[in-house]
């Protein structure tokens, strides 16, 4: 029966951090229907959104083999109940480019690199080598 | 090439007047020597809807958890509670003070490598033998003889447009046609992912300018060959 036991913590673990994953990823959906009511930023609402979604999800696989801390849950449970106050779609954009990073600060992962093939930078930073890039100053800051 | 004082007008003397806040120097001050999560901290705590310390310290725990040091913990919580006197502001003071905020922490990274030959100085226009000038002034200027600098700079990526990356790279290319080295970048108190994102659907000329993003800024403070 043990090792029944032991396994079955770790899906609870694991069960853990996919729902407070799930939970992030939702309140970031209705954070960008908020913001996509300014309709001249509605394609920087899609771009930030299609790349920052996929990230929030993929926070999942992150460090998978350590149980997430109490702490780690209710930061991320508490920047959704932040994000769930906001009614100005205006201070819902600022909020999109935040939210990622407060969560993947939060749960020890990172959203700040591109997964391959996803966000319109996407070619930008996957298959092109900075030294190559036509962004190549812009990207690399002080190299 | 060189150097002028903008023009006042009402709305930058009100503008001046928040800029003057000690607040506001005394906020850039914390955010000049914190770490990336502290930054990460002011952004959020400066755009929150909640102005409870309480409910920040549960959101990063990575500053205010139980095994933290004391020494990081102590900081944060100076620049929390700075953020949070933004915060209080309200929304449309808050814009200005965020502003202001990160104008002013770009000047404080920059004077860590400024040397009597090349001061750091706020509010000035670049003129040009021929040019017509341009309207608005540059945040932040390292005037120096043969390496001088000017930055703009925005509280989020959002800010970033084609008139500030048009701006910036007329002012290379014409201090270019006069043989002078004028390095232009953009400061944004935001994440990079987010600003490189903003940049893909600029068609505005930029490859001479530099961006200088949240997770970057003390890359402000290095000396550059």
């Amino acid at each position: 029966m043990v090792p029944c036991r032991r396994s079955g913590r770790y899906a609870c673990r694991m069960n853990d951090r996919l729902r407070v994953i799930e939970r992030a990823a939702v309140s970031y959906r209705a954070l960008a229907d908020l913001a996509e009511t300014v309709e001249d930023e509605w394609q920087y609402v899609t771009d930030l959104t299609e790349a920052y979604l996929p990230a929030i999800s993929a926070l999942a696989e992150s460090d998978s083999g350590r149980p997430l801390r109490a702490e780690q849950i209710a930061a991320v449970d508490e920047a959704i109940a932040e994000v769930g106050l906001i009614t100005d779609p205006h201070k819902a954009i600022d909020w999109l480019s935040t939210f990622p990073h407060v969560v993947a600060l939060a749960l020890g992962g990172d959203v700040g690199e591109p997964a391959a093939g996803s966000g319109p930078g996407s070619d930008l930073d996957t298959d092109v080598s900075d030294d190559d890039s036509p962004f190549r100053i812009l990207l690399d800051g002080d190299r | 090439m060189r150097f002028q004082d903008a023009a006042r007008d009402a709305r930058t003397v009100v503008y001046a007047g928040i800029q003057a806040d000690p607040l506001v120097a005394r906020l850039a001050g914390l955010l000049e020597s914190a770490s990336y999560a502290e930054r990460l901290l002011a952004r959020a705590a400066m755009n929150g809807e909640r102005t409870g310390a309480e409910t920040w310290r549960r959101i990063f725990p990575t500053l205010f958890g139980g095994d933290v040091d004391e020494g990081l913990r102590a900081h944060a919580e100076q620049l929390l509670a700075a953020s949070l006197e933004v915060a209080d502001r309200g929304d449309a003071a808050r814009n200005q003070y965020r502003g202001a905020v990160v104008e002013e922490l770009t000047a404080q990274l920059l004077a860590r490598r400024a040397a009597g030959d090349a001061p750091v100085r706020r509010e000035r226009r670049v003129l040009f033998d021929g040019v017509r000038a341009e309207i608005h002034p540059y945040d932040v200027t390292v005037e120096s003889e043969t390496r001088p600098e000017v930055y703009d700079c925005k509280w989020g990526a959002r800010g970033i447009n084609a008139d500030v990356l048009n701006q910036l790279d007329d002012a290379r290319a014409h201090a270019a046609d006069e043989e002078v080295d004028l390095r232009v970048a953009i400061v944004v108190f935001d994440a990079r992912r987010s600003c490189e994102i903003r940049l893909a659907r600029s068609t505005a000329n930029r490859e001479g300018t530099r961006l200088i993003a949240l997770e970057t800024l003390d890359d402000l403070g290095e000396v550059r060959p």
